[in-house]
């Protein structure tokens, strides 16, 4: 089939109909393969070269070995994963923007994440992913406690790195905390109460 | 002959070695064979200094045989949790991060006092990581057994201490005790653990875990031995800004007074209520064995729970704001169960923790008033025998709850506010010992150990060396 790429402007056709639904099935098997931890299957997605970046949510990965590594080490760590929203954006005949809203569980916390993927069809090779991002909101979302942006931003301003990995149990030990305090801080003390030993210079 | 001696106790030792019967260097050399020889089934001492100990061995040994008073602990083996900086050794804390640092100068007060006294110094002993668990199971060091039963937790976090004593190793260790960390390991090994009042004793030269609630404390099998190690470790020390400018109050004199007037009660409501009940006899038989000293008193303390929440926050934020500069640069060199408490410590709202300080100051005049009436309170030190290691949970009368954070409901408040708690051990309630608090009010650890006395001469309380480790 033969048509023309370019509409009467110049311009590249936008999200030619047979093209959108290929590149939806595809993101279909990718979430497919993300699901059952199918690592070959999702290394493959990626176009195999060093120009190929992927950002996942603590890490920053060059180059598709860099990527196939990662997959390699990596366990899967949500659950319920839903798409909430899906954007397809097909430019012309070989180029596609795919961006995604999400809603999982990581370690247990409800997140709102968010995937970009840049795909590019190459002759011969099909359709790949050049390049993706993976974000979670920071900003409350239905289910997430004030304590994971609160951790977020305090450890922050301390300077505090916190692993992706550490951060449930930080965030666990916080609300553990503020459970434990709650009655407590119910309490009332009158303001003239001794704060704390009385320093002597 | 020597063998019968290591296991009698530090006041026959010194005699001994005082009247010439037997050497320090003896002593010292039969208690590293032990050492050395439950090495593995303990794993109570993580260093053992026989250079050190031999050398101190040697000098009470010239002290006696030039007639020179080699002091009241003469040729005695001792131990300290590994938080004590011991001179030419690397103070750990039970960490794996302190290991790079430079070995401590000089000794801990409490180490040199002890010296001076004629005790010899074996080593350190293991502990749970910066002083922040209740079962010594260090993630680095292993996990320390029981020498009742090596499948369990010989409590924390001065487990080593707990440990070394009980498997009669050496008669007198020195721990540390924030929220329990003495009388817990006392509780789970069947030994005797003083908790003095906070200030007492200098922590000078130890590694700290929390400013405000941190105390030093022996441990031993006979109650003489408890009161002469503390005895020989008290005075004023300028290097620790919390000990007081008190002058030595020794106990061991009035020791053998007896209960003479005393008025001693039982803690009722929060130590009470969903209170197991092996915890509960081993309170009933020690209030038995006092008689009419106690009669019906039973008291309760206000607002009991609130002071271990607020023993918590306490604990939480002064221990993560100590860590932060290892949180960021060495956050993975941290034991990762325990890891995450210092970051939350260190995120922690400000306003709590002041909120927490200021209940400190009513909760401790609620103790004063309690104290007005009363000269010494029993409660259960913890609310079950040692745990099995590995254990998760533990049901509370029916309330199913994690091991860790719970073995110290019943000593959090009472440290909270810096009494001196004699831990008894009671070995006739169970197949496993447990301990019993005795409390009295700030500077009153005469009164305790003149109770304690009595308890051990009635056969109620008693710390035999555990038959495993014999």
């Amino acid at each position: 089939m033969v048509r023309s790429l370019l509409d009467d402007s110049g311009m590249p056709e936008i999200n030619a109909p047979t093209i959108v639904a290929e590149l939806n099935e595809l993101h279909d098997c990718y979430e497919r393969a993300l699901a059952a931890n199918d690592v070959p299957a999702l290394t493959a997605f990626f176009w195999d070269s060093p120009h190929t970046v992927r950002y996942g949510v603590n890490e920053h990965l060059y180059g598709a070995d860099a990527v196939a590594s990662y997959r390699q080490a990596s366990a899967p760590v949500f659950t319920e994963r839903k798409l909430l929203r899906r954007a397809i954006l097909v430019i012309g005949q070989d180029t596609a923007s795919i961006m995604c809203e999400l809603s999982q569980k990581i370690f247990g916390q409800l997140r709102h994440s968010r995937q970009s993927q840049v795909w590019v069809r190459f002759p011969g090779l099909g359709w790949k992913i050049v390049s993706a991002h993976v974000s979670n909101a920071l900003t409350a979302s239905p289910g997430s406690t004030a304590w994971d942006s609160y951790v977020d931003q305090t450890a922050a301003a301390l300077g505090l790195r916190i692993d992706g990995a550490h951060r449930p149990g930080v965030v666990q030990s916080l609300q553990r905390t503020a459970t434990i305090a709650a009655p407590l801080l119910a309490f009332s003390i009158p303001d003239d109460a001794e704060l704390a030993p009385v320093f002597t210079p | 002959m020597t063998e019968e001696l290591l296991a009698t106790s530090a006041a026959e030792i010194a005699d001994a070695v005082r009247a010439r019967r037997v050497t320090a260097r003896s002593v010292t050399e039969l208690a590293l064979a032990q050492i050395s020889a439950t090495a593995d089934s303990l794993n109570a001492f993580t260093l053992v200094s026989s250079d050190r100990a031999r050398a101190e061995a040697a000098a009470v040994d010239a002290a006696v045989a030039s007639g020179r008073d080699p002091g009241p602990l003469a040729g005695v083996p001792y131990g300290v949790k590994n938080l004590f900086d011991l001179a030419g050794f690397v103070t750990v804390a039970g960490s794996k991060i302190n290991r790079t640092d430079p070995p401590a100068t000089e000794d801990a007060t409490c180490v040199e006092r002890l010296r001076r006294a004629g005790a010899i110094c074996l080593g350190a002993l293991n502990m749970g990581e910066y002083a922040y668990d209740f079962i010594t199971d260090n993630a680095h060091d292993g996990a320390t057994h029981n020498p009742h039963d090596l499948a369990r937790s010989a409590g924390g976090s001065s487990g080593g201490c707990g440990a070394a004593v009980a498997g009669g190793l050496v008669p007198i260790a020195v721990g540390t005790d924030t929220n329990g960390s003495i009388r817990v390991p006392s509780s789970f090994c069947g030994i005797w653990g003083l908790k003095p009042t906070y200030g007492r004793l200098s922590r000078a030269g130890s590694f700290p875990f929390v400013d405000s609630l941190d105390h030093i404390g022996p441990f031993a099998r006979t109650v003489e031995d408890l009161v002469v190690a503390y005895d020989a470790m008290q005075g004023p020390d300028p290097r620790d800004h919390a000990c007081a400018q008190r002058a030595i109050e020794p106990a061991r004199p009035e020791l053998e007074n007896g209960l003479g007037d005393l008025r001693i009660g039982t803690l009722g409501g929060y130590f009470e209520k969903n209170c197991p009940p092996q915890a509960r006899s081993a309170v009933a038989v020690v209030a038995n064995c006092l008689g009419s000293a106690v009669g019906s008193r039973h008291i309760e303390i206000p607002q009991a729970g609130l002071a271990r929440a607020a023993a918590f926050l306490i604990t939480a934020t002064e221990s993560g704001s100590l860590h932060l500069e290892r949180a960021r640069t060495r956050a993975a060199d941290f034991d990762p169960k325990i890891r995450d408490r210092y970051f939350a410590g260190a995120l922690t709202p400000s306003a709590w923790y002041l909120h927490a300080q200021k209940f400190r100051a009513w909760f401790r005049s609620q103790m004063r008033e309690i104290f007005r009436d009363v000269d010494v309170l029993i409660a259960p030190a913890t609310p079950v025998p040692a745990t099995l290691l590995g254990q998760e949970t533990m049901s509370l009368e029916g309330v199913e709850m994690p091991v860790r954070p719970n073995l110290g409901i019943y000593t959090q408040p009472i440290s909270f506010v810096g009494l001196p708690v004699v831990a008894a051990p009671v070995h006739t309630t169970g197949p496993q010992p447990i301990g019993v608090q005795l409390i009295a009010a700030p500077w009153r650890e005469g009164a305790l150990l003149r109770v304690a006395r009595v308890l051990e001469q009635s056969g109620v309380c008693t710390a035999p060396i555990a038959r495993l480790a014999a």
